[in-house]
């Protein structure tokens, strides 16, 4: 894990949140809180509210009710690029790259904010976390495979060293052996290194086994959480979630 | 062979245009129907300064800052405004045909209907690659290559020209890691507004002699070179008015002068019907 790829984290809190489009609420009261060194999962069904959750915090959807803190300052409805200067970075579930600029170039807009002297080294030390997005740098995102797709995104919010990850869903579409790499090794290894990690995952199982805590979503509500260990004996959660696995 | 000149000079004219209305397209997500009125506005604010003593070619400037400065304003005052209330894009392309509407007659009504030129001198003639062009067209295919490369650098290799093209690509992506963009799209239509005062003032230029109106059918040449090179691109931007400019000129010569734009049209109209994404574009790759 390199030292100076995410920093140490700062707590990120949603209060009573409520957030949706057009006026109308799509999540409803929901309190989270994520802090440093922690992964904080979010799973729930689809259409439950997940993205919208994250989009409303990093200023893509707006807060209709409730309050998003960062430390101690209100960062509610705070345009998305100034809450991006605040050490947040957000990878989107859908449209988390700019297709027709290549790699190098997503990596450069994602280093938008640093001294432009800064720029190529920073993406130096985000190639050597990625190997692989090395031979591609002149090619154009749209062109990536799936995985190597996810490891630009993440890569873009790298730039610029975030305290704060906050993840929809970004083992989406993976293999399943580049998912486990992804979330254990790299997503685990975030907060290990003390930053702060909120992640939307659809795959409960694979979810619990990273975090350290787990909201369950269900109609833009929380409607159950806990620590891993204990939503893995809660009857409700597995056979919702865990297929019943618990039994076996 | 002289229908090729006149192509080429056309195509010159027609890619600074295209170039600057697609970046409009592209970065801002306004189909601005009104760029031929700002264009012409342009060109009579050149010829102004230009009847009062000043040389053509230093009254570009003044084109190209009338340009920049309408098109900046346009979009603050009448565009932004409409898309803030979340109506439906058409209500934006109605709304620049209305601008468009105003923009030319009401030029029309300061300097009225008449014909008016330049007074620059053509230069001596020179033969190249069989074609015939004067002093003054080889300055003004020199200006079109030079501001052809200096937009390639703008959008290749600067910061600005990254974060336009991140804008244009996903803009709500381009927010998250930090960039501006209310600030790109307003320097976005002052450097594509410039293109278009440039485009007006050397169309008038090349046309020789223009009125309030000249700039009226435009839209269709620039619609047609746009959807040929994709729209969005600059660089097919270039490519679809270098073969509409061909195009509509060398028909000019074998058919009439008076279907230039419907020669243009029926591109056009090929284009929506069978590449949509243009000659080289497919569906948005993601
Ligand atoms: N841009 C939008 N405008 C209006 N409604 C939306 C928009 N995006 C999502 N919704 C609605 O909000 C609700 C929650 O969607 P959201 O994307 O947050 O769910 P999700 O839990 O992330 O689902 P998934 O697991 O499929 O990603 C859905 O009913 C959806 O239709
Ligand atoms: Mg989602």
């Amino acid at each position: 894990m390199s030292v100076e790829l995410s920093q140490a984290g700062q707590v990120l809190t949603a209060t009573n949140l409520s957030a949706g489009y057009d006026g109308r609420a799509i999540v409803q009261g929901v309190n989270v809180e994520a802090t440093p060194g922690k992964v904080v999962s979010i799973v729930g069904p689809n259409g439950s509210g997940k993205s919208t959750l994250l989009k409303s915090l990093v200023g893509v959807v707006p807060v209709l009710a409730g309050t998003v803190a960062i430390g101690s300052r209100d960062i509610t409805n705070f345009a998305p690029e100034k809450v991006a200067t605040l050490g947040v970075g957000y990878v989107p579930q859908i449209d988390d790259v700019f297709p027709p600029l290549t790699v190098k170039e997503n990596l450069e807009i994602g280093g938008f904010l640093l001294p432009r002297h800064d720029v190529a080294g920073r993406i130096e030390a985000v190639l050597e976390f990625f190997p692989r997005l090395k031979e591609m740098l002149t090619r154009k995102a749209g062109k990536l495979s799936g995985g190597e797709r996810k490891m630009l995104a993440m890569g873009r919010v790298l730039m610029l060293a975030p305290s704060v990850l906050v993840l929809d869903e970004p083992t989406a579409n993976l293999a399943p052996m580049v998912a486990t790499q992804l979330l254990e090794e790299y997503i685990r290894g975030f907060a290990d290194h003390g930053s702060t990690v909120l992640l939307v995952e659809q795959r409960a199982k694979a979810a619990l086994r990273i975090s350290d805590w787990t909201c369950v979503l269900g109609g833009g509500r929380v409607v159950l959480e806990g620590a891993p260990k204990d939503l893995e004996r809660d009857p409700v959660f597995v056979e919702s979630f865990l297929g019943g696995a618990a039994r076996h | 062979m002289s229908s090729f000149g006149f192509g080429l000079m056309t195509a010159a004219v027609l890619a600074i245009a295209t170039v600057g209305f697609t970046m409009q397209f592209a970065v801002t997500n306004v189909l601005n129907l009104a760029y031929g009125s700002v264009m012409i506005n342009s060109a009579f604010v050149a010829y102004y300064f230009n009847k009062h003593g000043m040389n053509a070619w230093i009254t570009l400037i003044f084109g190209v800052i009338l340009g920049s400065v309408v098109s900046w304003a346009i979009n603050k005052f009448v565009f932004t405004p409409f898309q803030r209330r979340n109506l439906a894009p058409i209500t934006v392309v109605i709304v620049a045909l209305g601008v468009d509407l105003i923009g030319t007659f009401g030029l029309q009504a300061i300097v009225g209907g008449g014909y008016v030129s330049f007074s620059v001198s053509p230069g001596r003639e020179f033969h190249i690659l069989g074609m015939f062009l004067s002093g003054m067209q080889l300055i003004i295919l020199a200006i079109c290559a030079v501001v052809l490369i200096l937009v390639h650098w703008l959008l290749k290799y600067t910061r600005l020209g990254k974060a336009m093209r991140a804008t244009s690509a996903n803009a709500n992506l381009a927010r998250n890691s930090g960039v501006k963009t209310q600030r790109v799209i307003s320097t976005t239509w002052l450097i594509s507004g410039a293109l278009c005062g440039l485009a007006g003032t050397i169309f008038a230029l090349n046309t020789g002699v223009f009125e309030a109106t000249s700039a009226q059918l435009y839209i269709v040449m620039l619609l047609a070179a746009m959807f040929l090179g994709g729209p969005g691109e600059p660089y097919g931007a270039m490519f679809g008015a270098l073969t509409i400019g061909l195009a509509t000129e060398i028909s000019a010569a074998y058919i009439s002068p008076q279907y230039k734009e419907v020669v243009a049209f029926v591109v056009l109209l090929g284009m929506l019907t069978f590449r949509p994404y243009g000659i080289f574009g497919s569906e948005k790759t993601n």
